[in-house]
């Protein structure tokens, strides 16, 4: 058994880790939505992996809402890998504060109400 | 499987969203009733942890390739189905709002599959597999794989009525892809259950089965 502190520092190490790992040694292979919309629209077959330029096209599909997230795919133009590392840990703290922050919000919010 | 905004129409993802309102809303609830302080900072480092591990597509062959997606993960270790909404609703607002990694007015729909669709089927599945085999890491296993599939095919048959993949075409290929990328779910939920399991068993849910 490890401390509780030490559990939350270990969890989040390893969480960091795997975040600057994936900025390395992550696949770009389409996943497994992607590689379907590829097939659909004729440029990738079932079991054979898609020309490496192959994207699908948006332009052909029904959804009409257009939004430019600042750090599409995890990174910015012209981008090292130092600073997407740097991406990636802002997103994991970001997940674990967004969490943390609602759950003692609730919390709050849960014990005012009841006298 | 994060699906982008070009993929459903704008109508059908509201549809979505309003159902995701509802689970989120009921999964909020039982943070407040359920939650404590002991067990809140298990959220957040399995959110945190979810986060990083769907960042690492490993290939699957085929050209293709996958990561956890971790709805059953969450929920067999906080022993609810509305653990997963809530980590997997949160993450994929981060991943959206700032990454583009899914879209903003498919989110909904985006929620219902890996949260809400991969939380119950990795709770239940966990525990019907438990009654069956009664072994926690076969049963975490199997659950995940089942809480990576099913929603996968989900997210084909809501494409199919979005017009964007034919219904049996892209269930077979939603589906071939998806039970293979289910392997890493298994794999990694299990391991992550055993490195919990072994480090603080008691901060996993009684419900795990895991003694303390």
């Amino acid at each position: 058994m490890i401390s509780k502190m030490g559990f939350v520092v270990g969890g989040i190490v390893l969480a960091l880790v795997i975040g600057a790992a994936a900025v390395f040694f992550a696949s770009g292979d389409p996943d497994g939505l992607d590689s379907t919309a590829l097939i659909v629209q004729g440029q990738k077959e079932l079991t054979q992996p898609a020309n490496p330029d192959a994207e699908v096209d948006e332009a052909s599909l029904p959804g009409s809402f257009e939004y430019e997230a600042p750090f599409p795919d995890y990174t910015v133009e012209g981008a090292s890998k130092l600073t997407d590392v740097a991406l990636m840990v802002g997103g994991i703290f970001l997940a674990l504060v967004v969490v943390l922050g609602l759950g003692f919000g609730i919390k709050k919010i849960g014990r005012s109400d009841t006298p | 499987m994060h699906i982008p905004d070009a993929f459903i129409p704008i109508w059908q993802g509201a549809i979505y969203w309003l159902i995701a309102l509802v689970f989120i809303a009921l999964a909020l609830r039982w943070v407040r009733n359920e939650m404590n302080e002991e067990k809140l900072p298990l959220l957040a480092v399995l959110a945190a942890g979810v986060f990083a591990l769907q960042a690492f597509n490993i290939p699957v062959t085929m050209g293709t390739s996958g990561h956890l997606v971790g709805g059953a993960l969450v929920a067999i270790a906080l022993g609810s189905p509305f653990a997963a909404i809530i980590v997997l609703s949160l993450v994929l607002i981060v991943q959206g709002v700032l990454f583009g990694d899914g879209g903003i007015t498919v989110m909904g729909a985006n929620i219902i599959n890996m949260g809400v669709i991969g939380g119950f089927v990795g709770y239940y599945g966990y525990h019907g597999l438990m009654r069956l085999t009664k072994s926690m890491y076969a049963s975490a296993a199997g659950a995940a794989w089942l809480a990576c599939l099913i929603p996968a095919l989900a997210a084909s048959v809501e494409l199919f009525v979005a017009g964007t993949f034919p219904l049996v075409p892209g269930m077979i290929s939603m589906g071939l892809y998806h039970a293979l990328i289910g392997v890493i779910e298994a794999l990694i939920t299990a391991v992550v259950l055993a490195l919990i399991a072994s480090s603080r068993p008691d901060i996993l849910d009684k419900s795990v089965g895991v003694p303390t």
